[in-house]
């Protein structure tokens, strides 16, 4: 049974908590004046971060577990506020007294410590990576994120569906296509209305866009972290024509705002094209990059997740296919109708998760052939429901999962898990293996999100 | 590696003239004469994330892709803010990051200026204040100069430089 997620709901007098699996879903209520909950990391240890946040969101206490800090709530954060709660309304606060974050650390003759971030060398987002080194290697890595964190839960609650969109499609910019899908299945699902096979081929279509722009940034991002530079030149090249495509077909070159239920026209001539092209330009790149063997000498072997580590994390995306762990959320009758195929390594290490970025922008590049179609039919949404509803989409790093409560009209709580949010948990497994140089390449070889995993 | 040179030579210079170019090509001097004077010959940008959505980091990648590499043009973005001329600020200054941002900008030698990224750090994004945003960002830094979009294009933060360029 794979963990999915875990998250709580204020109920008034009693605080919700919903434990998504992949085959069920279960509820729990306990009373808010004895808010104690039993963990679950013991079985399913990526549950820990979903309860630590539950604790920083809710004041939920979790019995047995073997670590409670606090996780989004960081060294300066006010004291015992539960912002989750229905109760609270503060838009600012003040910086309280500096409490030290107590650190997972190993201790020992000759052992250190290296701190990074939250800003780090490069362009790129901030987080923390916190190091204990014998030497050059890595003994334990311990990730501390939420620097980004926005409150975007909190900011959504008591917006209708129309006006939460704008911000849902900003969580993670490079997810937004995947997000924006969620959010359509849930607008369908609350509105009980199909969606014309057609508007599902436009979206199907934009997501792979979106998938092998993102793939395409770490092809050539991850040989530029080994020191091969002229990846990068190509990769990015590449990437940035898939962009410009993007801005041709959306308006954006981001896709925002792009998931509508409205197709447009399309010259479809001329992206069939465009899509031998690109074929004819991965296949290049894979070709010749193969052939680097002082490259791949860095790629093999390094970052390397055992498959049984994979399931015990419960990992999802590119990180868990490139273990051998068969998890996509296309394996469905329409992608599969479509020519989706399950791209997996068996190795674990950089190179897999490299070559199966490779195989599924192939994979992308086949099936948006067949999306293309001509056609400019459209929908209208119905009135929406009252509910509580859920939706899954499989974005260009992995399982997005996203829950949506409606109460009179607006949204009483709103939940997203990023695929990031299972897989930071799992990167300091990788380590245990490598020296500290070699974390930049593996930290990109997942290439998370930051902005998704703090929300 | 036969196979990359014959590409290579195919592919030939990718670097655009964009529409930019006549602009460029008209304040160059201009530009030369002030990153001269100012910055020695060169623009150094450290680029800080205070909680955007990442697309703005990714435009400012891109803008040392084959197309646009910014480079040429002597403007640089640097690994750490004491090698920096200039903070490049993007996202919605988060409560957790607020701290470091501030502690970043204390570290960047004098003169030292300001730019904001995107529609985030002036709140003019959709998103909406809460507990955990202090943005605006001209609330704790003096800005100099703001690059809007959401996210702004390469070609849009290049003319953003541009201008900022002629500010100071």
């Amino acid at each position: 049974m794979r963990f999915i997620a875990r998250y709580a709901k204020d109920k008034g007098r009693v605080f919700e908590i919903i434990t998504v699996y992949d085959t069920k879903v279960e509820k729990e209520q306990v009373h808010k004046e004895n808010p104690v909950i039993t963990t679950l990391s013991h079985e399913h240890l990526a549950a820990l971060w979903f309860e630590r946040k539950m604790q920083d969101d809710f004041g939920i206490i979790i019995q047995n577990a073997f670590d409670k800090r606090p996780l989004v709530h960081q060294e300066q954060f006010p004291k015992n506020l539960h912002p989750m709660c229905k109760d609270f309304y503060a838009k600012e606060l003040e910086q309280s007294e500096f409490q030290p974050y107590d650190y997972e650390v190993i201790n020992g003759d000759g052992v250190f410590q290296v701190s990074v971030g939250p800003i780090h060398a490069g362009i790129i987002e901030p987080g923390h990576f916190h190091f204990s080194q014998a030497g050059e290697k890595m003994l334990h890595l311990e990730v501390r994120h939420f620097y980004k964190y926005r409150a975007v839960e909190k900011m959504l609650e008591g917006k209708t569906l129309q006006e939460a969109k704008p911000i849902i499609e900003r969580i993670s910019g490079n997810e937004s296509i995947a997000y924006q899908i969620c959010y359509r299945d849930i607008l369908l699902q609350a509105s009980q209305q199909e969606l014309p096979q057609a508007l599902q081929k436009r979206h199907a279509f934009l997501l792979e866009l979106e998938r092998i722009i993102h793939h395409l940034t770490d092809l050539g991002f991850i040989p530029n972290d080994a020191g091969f530079g002229a990846a990068l030149a190509l990769g990015s090249k590449l990437a940035e024509d898939a962009r410009r495509k993007m801005k041709e077909l959306t308006g954006h070159r981001f896709g925002f705002g792009a998931i509508d239920l409205q197709n447009k026209f399309v010259d479809t001539a001329s992206l069939h094209e465009w899509l031998d092209a690109m074929l004819e330009s991965i296949t290049y790149f894979e070709d010749w990059i193969t052939d680097i063997p002082s490259l791949w000498d860095r790629l093999d072997t390094t970052g390397h997740l055992p498959l049984k580590k994979a399931v015990k994390y419960d990992s999802v995306g590119v990180v868990a296919r490139a273990s051998g762990l068969a998890i996509d959320r296309r394996l469905n009758s329409f992608y599969l109708k479509h020519g989706f195929e399950l791209e997996s390594e068996l190795s674990g290490d950089v190179a897999a998760r490299f070559k199966v970025r490779i195989a599924e922008v192939k994979n992308s590049l086949k099936m948006m052939h067949e999306f293309l179609e001509a056609d400019e039919s459209s929908l209208k949404v119905g009135s929406v429901a009252d509910g509580e509803y859920m939706s899954f989409a499989e974005s260009s790093i992995g399982e997005l999962f996203m829950a949506i409560d409606i109460k009179e009209g607006v949204i009483e709580r709103f939940f997203a898990r990023d695929a990031s949010f299972m897989n930071w948990q799992v990167l300091h497994v990788m380590m245990r293996r490598d020296i500290i140089a070699d974390f930049p390449l593996i930290n990109k070889s997942c290439d998370l999100s930051y902005a998704g995993n703090d929300l | 590696m036969m196979k990359f040179w014959n590409k290579r030579i195919k592919l030939g210079v990718l670097t655009e003239n964009l529409e930019l170019e006549d602009e460029i090509k008209s304040i160059q001097k201009e530009i030369k004469d002030k990153v001269k004077k100012k910055f020695a010959g060169s623009l150094a940008i450290r680029m800080v994330d205070s909680g955007s959505c990442n697309a703005c980091e990714a435009e400012c990648n891109a803008l040392s892709n084959p197309y646009y590499d910014l480079e040429r043009l002597g403007i640089y973005f640097v690994a750490s803010p004491r090698h920096a001329d200039v903070m490049l600020l993007s996202g919605l200054m988060t409560f957790n990051m607020q701290p470091h941002v501030l502690e970043a900008y204390e570290q960047i030698p004098e003169p030292k200026w300001v730019i904001t990224l995107g529609d985030c750090p002036v709140m003019a994004a959709p998103f909406e204040q809460t507990f955990a945003i202090n943005a605006p960002a001209d609330k704790h830094l003096k800005i100099t100069h703001h690059i809007a979009g959401c996210p702004p294009s390469p070609l849009e933060i290049m003319q953003g430089l541009l201008e900022f360029l002629r500010k100071i």
